[in-house]
């Protein structure tokens, strides 16, 4: 979605050839119209999203509640474009966030030699810890809000751009005009947003689509242990994570927000294997 | 009161017809409880789940009979009470031995009574009014009060930050290592988050007759009981539906219907406990009293009710502070309560408080109970209605136990609690727990309260207390609930309790 | 050769040193107060204070840190808050469920995987390879604790076969530990299968074009013996990477399969930790789940230098 929109030098066409790929493209589809429910939340949804109905609770789907209700009687329905807000947001949060630590990582590590041990020992360090663990510890730490989520996640994932971005940083500083315009005395910030960066952006998209899908379900998964984000912002985890109470009385109140996490992570990680195919030669040969 | 009867009813189906065979001994059954029990010394603990598993390793001095009366366990009769009520003479059971084999006497008593005024929260309560504790012959202790303090009895009673009775050579020991007690099962073994278990102690010596709800004979017909932690309520009702366990504890109220179709049977204890919200009155916005009764006109009981509890079968919108069926229960007061609510009322008084909705209210709330959290939100759609900005901080249970003692943190915090026998024992009544109530009205009432012993006089009294509580709003009590559990066909003789107890109990084959 | 190793050990100290570190850092801004949760609701702040300097907790920040790398140098993890036992032993107790739960959903995910990914790299292109490389993003897409919640609805309400959660009582056989490992790991080992055959796939497809396989299908060799014989042999060490990296992933995923089974497994500890607020037992679950993970590496690595002496680091 918004990560296509970023320029990527090499492959001018890239939209148009991920469109040629029938599953890239379903993916793609997929997520336009899940993003464009999010942004267009106010306008379709029926109802207020906090809009409280005791005495509609748990109201099985019909015409005025296409989704059904909740323990406090609020529009599933509506709360789940909401939610597609929040899920998307914080998952897009994540991807933005780790992927300023890690290329800051990566390009500290990659091009100059005296950081590169330092800085790749601690992304080893961070690599050591299971993401999940992490971040729940994380969390813990800072406080159960949406905005520390998004960082403990940021922070559980940093570790493996930074080491996608060192590793194409070492290839790239040895480059012949990367090796020429250190000669010529250019400053070597200009040199790594100029050259490096731009090569790297490739690796970064592909890996940002799958960690945006990771982040998706990680969230979920800390909705769902209780350590996340807290209950009264609808996300689709939250949503799961309150209606697994009503499971039998409520399916709807779990099914829907759970098919919407299948869904979109299933969307994201077609849109991340068209890319990986169509930027990264190396692994590009099983097409 | 027909309702109550009607549970009595359903209650008297389940019990065991003790006309018909006599129960036999033996077999074993796995308890679900809400979790792990953070100690097992009763005396360190005032958390209900500590009780529940460790009342049937030690006992007290005195129980809990029908009706809430005070009975006695290890000892052999109700104190002797000087007229002036300062001297408690209590003669002890002869016999009783601990599952170390050693018997039980004044010594361990009064070292075990020593060591709860030290270490248990209600404990130092009494402490406060104990002059001294001492033995005057091997099977009588003898207590001395610096002022009358009708209270204590219960507080020798309870089960939780309990007065147990242990060896005096383990008194010293804090914390606990050495589980030794008089009850009629032991610890065999305990694995943290897995089981405790517990075996039958055959030196045990019951009382005489019948069994009397916490007190009476204790019978031993099970060979072991173990408690199996189940923290997600979740998990502990498929656990029920699918028969894994012979009993489950603290059960979601909504799942009733779940569970009549599973292999375990619904158990309704009707009314358990009352939530409520806790006022900080010493610090920020409720420090106000215009405030506080803002708040209460603009809480509406009734949905906050609904929304935590579902139907009408689990709660009770009820405003006494004790429901019918209690010494305690009366209507001073109650007008206050509006079950609806009543924003217009609320938005004047807040008016009159000269509140700008620049602040805001904040309630400390956490999942840990499911139901604190969704009365919660419907608490701030009405409050916003009256007028209020609301700002809910749902945190941890572990954050929120410490967040609440320090006063500048929050406004209200969301808890609850059963129907505690004795009204002392709430933690509102004591000025230093979190809301920090302590205004002359209120000790005025109080110190009435608990001065008195006869307890009709008391009961008369208690009406002043409780108008005091509605006067002053510094705690808001929602209203009643209900709790639910699951219970295996074969399992009989369980008796429904706020603590839960498997003496008595046994499996029909 | 001696270099690459001393260097490699020196970094694998400087990482252990950092996860030390790192995880002393995080657990001790942590807000909450294990005092306040082991003496229930009604614990007066007074009582509140005394069991926190029982417990050492006033201390200042660097004495706490020394007494605790101190501790940790000796293998000594501390005291649980919570449990009243050592975290090693807290630690030693709960791994047994995680240590198998890991090896069944690895050993499900191998089962699934190593035929499908063989085939559908062998039929390119092919229907089969269509659905069974949707079918594993499919898989990778759905949330495990979701795909646990309906097992025990459907396989253990239900159907009855299996407890809902749990590892068996006291004096449990290990026939019935194993039987309530039997729907966590199917859950687990499911989402897992879908990387599993990817690479394998992958892999395949890579030495299937080589030039050798080539050679053995121009020689007339049966089909079957270049597909196992020469392709599989060779893309075995890449699928077996990525196999031990599955194992190291799977105990992220049994952090939350251990809590929708209520299995006692070290994932399920953490979590209670975090919620109770046992510092201890965090810290020395994660140092010990982070150094395996380190030492796990160090191994791999020493194994690649000893196949391969030219890699250098």
């Amino acid at each position: 979605m918004a990560a296509i929109s970023v320029p990527v030098h090499q492959e001018p066409n890239i939209l148009s050839r991920l469109l040629g790929r029938p599953t890239s493209a379903i993916g793609l589809a997929i997520l336009v119209l899940i993003a464009l429910a999010a942004i267009l939340a106010p306008v379709i949804a029926p109802y207020a999203p906090a809009k409280l109905s005791i005495a509609s609770r748990l109201d099985p789907p019909s015409m005025a509640h296409l989704f059904g209700t909740d323990d406090l009687g609020r529009d599933v329905f509506t709360r789940m474009l909401y939610a597609a807000r929040t899920s998307l947001a914080v998952g897009l949060a994540v991807v933005v966030f780790a992927s300023i630590i890690g290329i800051v990582l990566g390009l500290m590590a990659g091009f100059f030699r005296k950081l590169d041990a330092p800085v790749s020992r601690l992304i080893d360090a961070m690599m050591a810890f299971p993401d999940i663990l992490l971040a729940i510890a994380l969390v813990a730490a800072l406080g159960a809000t949406a905005v520390n989520v998004i960082i403990a996640l940021g922070i559980v994932y940093a570790p493996r751009l930074a080491r996608v971005v060192r590793a194409s940083t070492l290839v790239i500083r040895e480059l012949p005009y990367v090796e020429a315009a250190r000669a010529l005395g250019i400053p070597t910030p200009i040199i790594l947003v100029r050259h490096v960066l731009r090569n790297v952006t490739s690796p970064i998209l592909v890996q940002g689509t799958f960690i945006f899908a990771n982040a998706i379900l990680a969230e979920a998964g800390l909705s769902f242990l209780g350590v996340g984000i807290s209950p009264s912002i609808p996300t689709w985890g939250t949503m799961i994570a309150v209606g697994r109470q009503y499971m039998d009385q409520a399916g709807w109140m779990m099914m829907f927000p759970g098919a919407a996490i299948v869904i979109t992570v299933l969307a994201l990680q077609l849109v991340g294997d068209g890319l990986r195919d169509l930027l990264d030669p190396r692994l590009a040969k099983d097409i | 009161m027909r309702r109550l009867l009607q549970m009595a009813a359903v209650v008297a189906a389940l019990l065991p017809a003790f006309a018909s065979a006599e129960p036999q001994k033996g077999g074993v059954i796995d308890v679900a409880t809400v979790g792990e029990p953070p100690t097992l010394d009763p005396m360190a603990s005032t958390a209900d789940l500590v009780g529940i598993v460790t009342q049937h390793i030690f006992e007290t001095l005195y129980t809990f009979g029908k009706d809430w009366a005070i009975t006695p366990l290890l000892a052999a009769d109700l104190p002797q009470i000087s007229d002036d009520g300062l001297t408690y003479t209590i003669p002890l059971r002869t016999g009783i031995k601990f599952h170390d084999g050693s018997d039980m006497d004044s010594a361990d008593v009064v070292a075990s009574l020593q060591r709860w005024m030290k270490v248990a929260t209600r404990g130092k309560q009494a402490a406060e009014v104990v002059a001294s504790i001492e033995a005057p012959d091997a099977n009588s202790v003898k207590i001395t009060l610096k002022t009358p303090y009708a209270p204590l009895q219960s507080l020798l009673a309870f089960n939780n930050a309990a007065a147990i009775i242990i060896p005096s050579e383990n008194a010293g020991e804090d914390p606990m290592t050495k589980f030794i007690g008089t009850g009629p099962y032991m610890l065999k073994d305990r694995k943290p988050d897995q089981f405790i278990q517990l075996v039958r102690f055959d030196g045990y010596k019951p009382l005489e007759g019948e069994s009397n709800f916490y007190g009476g004979a204790r019978k031993q017909y099970l060979d072991e009981i173990r408690f199996v932690p189940v923290p997600d309520p979740n998990t502990r009702v498929e656990g029920a539906v699918a028969g894994q366990f012979a009993y489950a504890d603290a059960l979601p109220v909504e799942s009733y219907d779940k569970i009549s179709g599973g292999k375990t049977k619904p158990v309704i204890l009707k009314p358990f406990g009352w939530p409520v919200f806790v006022m900080n009155t010493k610090e920020g916005l409720n420090s106000d009293i215009r405030i506080r009764k803002a708040i209460q006109a603009a809480l509406a009981p009734s949905d906050m009710l609904t929304a935590a509890f579902g139907s009408q079968d689990f709660f009770a919108v009820d405003a006494s502070m004790y429901p019918e069926g209690f010494a305690w229960h009366n209507a001073a007061g109650t007008d206050a309560y509006k079950p609806d609510g009543d924003t217009e009322a609320a938005a004047a008084l807040l008016k009159e408080a000269g509140y700008d909705g620049s602040k805001p209210l904040r309630i400390l709330t956490s999942r840990q109970y499911e139901f604190h959290y969704k009365m919660a939100q419907v608490a701030q759609a009405y409050l916003e209605q009256a007028g209020f900005k609301v700002q809910l901080d749902v945190v941890e249970w572990a954050t929120l136990t410490k967040n609440r003692t320090d006063p500048k943190l929050w406004d209200i915090y969301i808890t609850h609690s059963p129907f505690l026998p004795e009204p002392s024992l709430n933690g509102f009544m004591s000025d230093t727990t979190p809301g920090w109530w302590a205004t002359d009205a209120k000790h005025k009432a109080v110190e009435a309260f608990n001065k008195e012993s006869d307890p009709a006089k008391r009961a008369k009294l208690y009406e002043a207390v409780q108008q005091a509580i509605y006067d002053e709003a510094p705690i808001f009590k929602i209203g009643d609930f209900n709790a639910l559990a699951a219970q295996s066909p074969e399992l009989k003789g369980v008796t429904p309790a706020p603590w839960p107890y498997f003496w008595n109990a046994y499996l029909e084959k | 050769m001696l270099r690459s190793i001393l260097n490699r050990l020196l970094g694998m100290i400087v990482v252990m040193a950092l996860v030390v570190t790192i995880v002393f850092v995080i657990v001790r801004v942590t807000p909450g107060d294990p005092a306040a949760v082991m003496l229930g609701p009604d614990a007066t702040a007074a009582d509140i204070a005394s069991l926190r300097t029982r417990l050492g907790l006033d201390a200042p920040m660097p004495v706490q840190f020394g007494r605790y790398i101190l501790g940790v140098v000796q293998g000594d993890f501390g005291q649980s808050i919570f449990l009243n036992q050592p975290v090693t032993t807290a630690l030693a107790q709960r791994a047994e469920p995680t240590f198998f739960l890991t090896v069944f959903s690895l050993l499900i995910a191998t089962v699934i995987a190593l035929p499908v990914g063989i085939l559908s790299a062998y039929w390119r292109g092919s229907l089969f390879d269509q659905a069974a490389t949707t079918l594993a993003m499919f898989a990778a897409s759905v949330p495990s604790f979701w795909l646990g919640l309906l097992f025990i609805r459907f396989f253990a309400v239900r159907l009855g076969w299996f407890d809902t959660s749990g590892y068996g009582g006291p004096g449990a056989s290990f026939a019935e530990r194993l039987n309530h490992l039997v729907l966590p790991a199917l859950a687990l080992g499911l989402v897992s299968s879908a990387l599993i055959t990817r690479f394998t796939r992958a892999s395949m497809l890579d030495v299937l074009n080589d030039d050798y396989v080539r050679t053995a299908r121009s020689k007339g060799m049966s089909e079957r013996r270049v597909v196992m014989k020469h392709a599989f042999k060779n893309a075995l060490i890449p699928i077996l990477t990525v196999i031990g990296l599955t194992a190291a992933l799977l105990i992220s995923g049994a952090v939350v399969t251990e809590t929708v089974f209520g299995l006692p497994g070290v994932g399920s500890l953490v979590v209670s930790a975090v919620l109770r607020r046992d510092y201890p037992v965090i810290q020395g679950a994660l140092l010990v789940i982070a150094g395996l993970y380190v030492l796990v590496n160090f191994a791999i690595d020493m194994l690649y230098l000893a196949v391969d002496p030219r890699v250098r680091y």
